[in-house]
């Protein structure tokens, strides 16, 4: 008899809040909102292996942006092209077909843009949004986002 | 309402008057028979909801305190800010029954924030209205038990919704035509 075992998600060291640097600068703003509201977030504490070769080593993974704690569910959020999201919908939905308990969800640019709108940076948008903000000189170092 | 020059900015009547109220109706109704034989303290989340709560105090026919509550807006904050509040209760709500009431709940961060900091003081029950609600844009999970109208994926003004702080005082919901406000 074959005994299946279940994937188990990978965590990440923590890392302080002011040593968090930030892929994308859409994060970076977004993190400051859930600041203000006091909110305890967690930036990608944890890999999902997706994908494994014939040794059990991870070949393929996903590590959410956004983990809120009080919640219990993560936030992953994309500002970038189309391509990018739709991989990242496949990604999730690969995230939830292997770890059914973890609550996750994508907000695209579209979502973020209307955020934006809400929280009165409308006219922020070539600074914070897509590979414009990145073009812009507002790229954050390199974050673990796949 | 037939003169006024805001009504040139405006593209399509989502909810007019007759429905929005028909929903506050119901809503005065559904909380003035579940409070029955107590007197609830509605709490109220300024700027926005002050047109419904108005309404909606005159369709609850049990008897009612109101207070209202205000906090500081993201965009105005120092970029490492937190929330303020910048308008208290007056009244204690410690052992009271409070219905906090909204304007709309969409990300849920400002109804999440100010839930919290009243569970602080320990009311004897917390219940949460909201006339209007935009499900899509919800990003923290907030407990309503009294809901009015659903927006659509839109952005719209009246009755209590703004564009930088103008249109609230229209009776009804709508959007606004193409460039008057950038988004």
């Amino acid at each position: 008899m074959t005994t299946v075992e279940r994937p188990r998600p990978i965590p990440n060291p923590p890392v302080a809040r002011e040593d968090i640097v930030f892929s994308h600068p859409s994060e970076a703003e977004f993190a400051r909102l859930l600041d203000f509201y006091d909110l305890d977030w967690r930036y990608e504490p944890m890999v999902f292996p997706l994908e494994w070769d014939e040794n059990g080593a991870v070949t393929e993974a996903f590590t959410p942006d956004f983990y809120f704690v009080g919640q219990d569910f993560y936030v992953e959020l994309t500002t970038m092209r189309q391509k990018l999201t739709r991989l990242k919908r496949h990604k999730i939905q690969r995230v939830q077909e292997l770890y059914p308990e973890v609550r996750i969800r994508l907000w695209n640019r579209r979502d973020f843009e209307r955020l934006m709108t809400k929280y009165g940076l409308g006219n922020k948008r070539a600074e914070l949004v897509g590979q414009e903000a990145l073009n812009n000189g507002n790229g954050g170092g390199k974050g673990n986002g796949q | 309402m037939a003169s006024s020059p805001m009504l040139d900015d405006l593209d399509q009547i989502i909810f007019d008057a007759d429905a929005i109220q028909q929903a506050v109706n119901r809503l005065g109704a559904a909380i003035s028979a579940d409070y029955a034989g107590r007197s609830p303290l509605l709490v109220g989340a300024l700027t926005g909801v002050v047109m419904f709560m108005a309404d909606l105090l005159r369709a609850i026919t049990i008897p009612v305190s109101v207070d209202f509550m205000a906090i500081s807006r993201y965009a105005a904050a120092p970029r490492t800010g937190t929330v303020r509040i910048t308008k208290d209760l007056d009244l204690p709500i410690t052992d009271r029954h409070v219905l906090f009431v909204e304007d709309v709940v969409d990300t849920g961060l400002t109804s999440d924030y100010l839930l919290r900091t009243l569970r602080t003081r320990h009311p004897a029950s917390l219940k949460v209205c909201t006339l209007f609600q935009r499900p899509y844009l919800r990003l923290l999970e907030v407990p309503i038990d009294y809901v009015g109208l659903s927006l659509p994926d839109q952005f719209v003004v009246g009755y209590g919704l703004d564009a930088d702080e103008y249109y609230r005082n229209l009776p009804f919901v709508a959007t606004l035509k193409p460039g008057i406000r950038s988004e």
